[in-house]
């Protein structure tokens, strides 16, 4: 009876470490690869998120098809119940694997604290509906995605590339001609290809760290506590089939309750199918082999987790009404104009319901364009995208960020659209650009405009230039229909500092009411 | 038209602005010129003559101060013998390279055995090979293979490119051909940030120092073979511009005194063949393009040791005269080759 128990706890290994490296494929895989369209991204495993499609489909209030799958989900959840945060989900699996390299408590305290996860999951869906979206804040696949993006992934590049660099740059030719060739396969396999520089790196590295650090609290602290997926999963788990069965008198040498990851099991033995993810440790565990898991409910049962109906109202309230004070902030009237979104975004209000803050779009971005932004569009835009242009500039011919975006935020746009979508305007800064302010000549914005008809052209002027000496020079200016805001005009300007030609986000294809209004041909001006 | 352009050359030639940003009157330019041609006199030689004399010279000393100067000092002087200029066209790419190379003697003329080569085309931007922004894959990969019969134990094809690097190496067409060819000694790869190595140019008038790429520096054989088009600053890129994507640091700093930098750029750095592809040209909105209604199909392929003379005789092509492009008399007046067409051989094959 022992060795098949035993063979269920091996097989759930298994599944986790599959789908770990499936995951951390994906996430690699999340890069350009010489095709215009990519075969594979790690979006999947947001369409299989059921909270994500519940707080984007609230928000948006439509149904979105590509979030589908998550309903498979849900289906498994009613069969297996939680099974998901223990078989599948990898940022469980990483903090299991954690385990490998410092000591988790063993404690279960903190009982009253599993109600915060459930106050989280109404808390985001409430929201959801008044558009304040939080669950990109939460939702453990954002913040896993989003901290591998910004702070693992360059760091772990730069980490392995700087003792080869090292080898490379100092060392005898002799020693380097066998480092890099092993650097060689590390770039084509593990690394990433760019050393991306990013923002708010620490931050969501910070996040993920505390996550990783409440495992010496308590095994399992984010998902037994915190992660509002887990709660989404309990909830559903409540009806589910597969159960955890004690089964007659036990020596109550109380082993399961003590390696329980997530504190399932109670005094009395019995197994709550909110917490349990079925990882099998305790019939693996048990000396008397006591406990099995069966597709039917036991006799005596689990108290049930969750909070009060009075705590449910209020909570649900709570998020209904306090939007409505986020409502009246200057920052949603008057939108900062440097906060540029990336091509195919939705108009803002839409864009940021459905952005996840995933950070995926950051990750395939092939100029290192895209960032997440702070404050830039109120507290609850935080880690959406934007284009920083001084630091990469939107690449013409790229769609990528719209085909892995998980939830549509960015549309897939083909190549034709693409080139077409306005994303912001640029401007020249009179004062800094050198054949205005200096008069000596250069043209590197204008020869990097990638639009057909270049959006950036010359007037030949005479001018007097700095040492009093009347010279001919090209002074550029934008031609303001064609250009599109990709920004490679202020990631090329040669002068350092802020660049002499910048975007804004006017006249972005996405807003109809941010058009300059100076060439239109209504009749309603800014005076009528 | 053309007295708009003398106009212009003879005003860009009163404007020359030093590297410490003063303006040069036409005389004081004249002067220079001179003097710097006087400077020149004894010191022209090939880039591997330069580099194994510079070499020589640092083994020598074991100090790496002042490279540059000790390893022009040295030098003899070779005489300046006419430059050949070879054409060819037609609409049988690959078979134009080898055509074009004939009147120059073939490709072993300037590949023997064991060479390291460098193939440096144009594959600046994110375009597909007919915008005519970048160097036709076919040519790239005919002279790949050309190399690599002559004997070439190594074959390199780069490009420091504008867009990104990627894109730019599939959409150009270049990497998936130059791959295709399934040839051992063969790379076309991305440029590597830490391979560029400071060079020295005693000679240079405007810019006295300038990262290179390693490879390109050390190659036995260097092929320039840029892709004609218009560019807004210089008029046209040719043979001299292409010598960017070779360039490490902020290039966009070359560009306030171009055609003198990138003159300047070649007494030190010397391409052993330039081969110009002139088979499509892109005749405005340089120098990327990006409409086919900018592009003129002319199936030719100018080859020359003489950059100043290919450079001289694609200005042509596009209805020009050599003197309206700035960096072929800056090059020119830097000794570097000839940009009068009538002093120049040129041989249609």
């Amino acid at each position: 009876m022992k060795p098949k128990k035993k063979i269920l706890q091996t097989t759930r290994r298994i599944s986790q470490f599959i789908f770990l490296f499936i995951f951390l494929f994906l996430f690699r895989k999340t890069d350009y690869t010489g095709t215009d369209e990519l075969e594979y991204a790690v979006n999947i495993i947001f369409r299989i998120d059921p909270l994500v499609s519940s707080a984007v489909i609230l928000a948006e209030k439509t149904f979105i098809y590509f979030l589908l799958p998550s309903i498979i989900t849900i289906l498994l959840t009613v069969v297996f119940g939680r099974f998901f945060c223990n078989w599948i989900c990898p940022l469980g699996t990483l903090l299991d694997g954690s385990r490998l390299f410092f000591k988790a408590s063993d404690s279960h305290e903190y009982k009253s604290l599993k109600k915060v996860k459930y106050v989280l999951l109404i808390t985001i869906l409430a929201t959801a509906v008044m558009s304040v979206p939080l669950v990109g804040y939460f939702d453990p696949f954002s913040i896993l995605v989003r901290g591998m993006t910004l702070s693992i992934d360059p760091a772990l590049k730069t980490t392995v590339s700087k003792p080869f660099d090292a080898i490379y740059l100092n060392a005898p030719e002799w020693i380097s001609n066998y480092s890099e060739p092993v650097y060689g396969i590390l770039r084509a396999t593990v690394l990433p290809y760019r050393r991306s520089i990013t923002t708010l790196g620490l931050t969501s590295f910070l996040i993920l760290f505390v996550i990783f650090a409440l495992e010496k609290l308590q095994r399992r602290f984010w998902c037994r506590n915190i992660c509002p997926l887990g709660a989404m999963l309990a909830v559903v788990s409540k009806v589910s089939l597969l159960r955890g069965h004690s089964q007659g008198a036990c020596s109550s040498c109380g082993l399961c309750r003590k390696i329980c990851r997530m504190g399932a099991i109670d005094d009395g033995n019995r197994i709550s199918p909110e917490a349990c993810t079925l990882c099998m440790d305790c019939a693996a565990v048990c000396p008397m082999g006591k406990i099995r898991f069966a597709f039917s409910r036991p006799k005596e049962v689990h108290a049930p987790e969750g909070i009060s109906r009075r705590a449910f109202i209020g909570t649900a309230l709570t998020g209904l009404l306090v939007p409505t004070v986020f409502s009246n902030r200057a920052v949603k009237h008057f939108p900062n104009p440097y906060l540029i979104r990336p091509p195919g975004s939705l108009p803002e209000q839409a864009f940021l319901d459905r952005c996840v803050r995933c950070g995926e779009c950051m990750k395939v971005c092939i100029g290192n364009a895209l960032h997440p932004s702070f404050l830039d569009s109120g507290i609850e835009g935080m880690f959406s995208p934007k284009l920083i242009p001084r630091i990469g500039y939107c690449e013409f011919s790229c769609t990528l960020c719209g085909q892995v975006c998980p939830t549509g935020a960015i549309r897939v746009l083909s190549v034709e659209e693409k080139k077409k979508t306005v994303i912001g305007k640029a401007y020249f800064d009179e004062n800094r650009c050198l054949p205005y302010a200096r008069s000596l000549p250069c043209i590197v914005c204008e020869e990097h405009c990638p639009t057909p008809d270049k959006a950036i052209k010359f007037r030949e002027i005479a001018v007097i230039n700095e040492v009093g000496e009347s010279v001919i020079i090209k002074q550029p200016y934008v031609v303001h229909e064609l250009c599109i805001g990709c920004g490679i005009c202020e990631t090329k300007c040669p002068i350092p500092g802020f660049s002499a030609i910048r975007v804004t986000s006017e006249d972005e294809s996405r807003h109809q009411d941010n058009v300059q209004r100076v060439d239109s041909d209504e009749t309603s001006g800014p005076y009528s | 038209m053309r007295t708009g352009f003398v106009r212009f050359a003879e005003i860009k030639a009163n404007m020359v602005i030093t590297n410490r940003g003063a303006t040069l009157s036409r005389n004081r330019l004249r002067e220079l010129i001179q003097v710097n041609l006087d400077n020149m006199k004894g010191h022209y030689m090939d880039r591997r003559e330069f580099i194994s004399k510079t070499l020589k010279h640092a083994a020598g000393l074991a100090v790496c101060t002042s490279l540059g100067n000790l390893g022009l000092a040295s030098s003899k002087t070779p005489e300046q013998p006419q430059s050949i200029l070879s054409t060819a066209t037609g609409n049988n790419y690959p078979s134009l390279v080898s055509r074009v190379l004939e009147p120059l003697g073939g490709i072993q003329q300037f590949i023997k055995q064991g060479y390291k080569v460098v193939i440096k085309p144009n594959i600046g931007w994110n375009r597909s090979p007919e915008m005519a922004a970048n160097t036709h894959p076919l040519i790239v990969a005919e002279l790949v293979k050309l190399a690599i019969d002559a004997g070439a134990a190594k074959v390199s094809v780069f490009d420091r490119t504008c867009n990104e690097e990627r894109q730019c190496y599939h959409r150009s067409g270049i990497k998936p051909a130059v791959e295709a060819l399934n040839l051992s000694n063969v790379s076309c790869d991305y440029i590597d940030d830490r391979k560029f190595i400071s060079v020295p140019i005693p000679t240079g008038k405007s810019i006295q120092e300038w990262d290179i790429y390693k490879e390109a520096v050390e190659a036995d054989c260097y092929i320039n073979v840029p892709v004609a088009k218009h560019h807004g600053l210089t008029r046209l890129s040719l043979g001299l511009k292409n010598i960017m994507g070779i360039l490490g640091g902020n290039r966009g700093r070359i560009h306030h005194d171009i055609g003198q930098r990138l003159a300047d750029l070649h007494t030190a750095f010397k391409p052993s063949l330039t081969i110009i592809d002139a088979t499509r040209l892109l005749m405005r909105n340089g120098p990327q393009g990006g409409s086919l209604d900018d592009v003129k199909v002319k199936d030719t392929l100018i080859a020359s040791v003489d950059i100043v003379a290919a450079d001289a005789y694609a200005t042509t092509l596009f209805d020009l005269m050599p003197t309206d492009v700035y960096a072929t008399v800056a090059a020119h007046a830097a000794g570097l080759g000839e940009m009068n067409l009538e002093k120049v051989k040129i041989v249609n094959a």
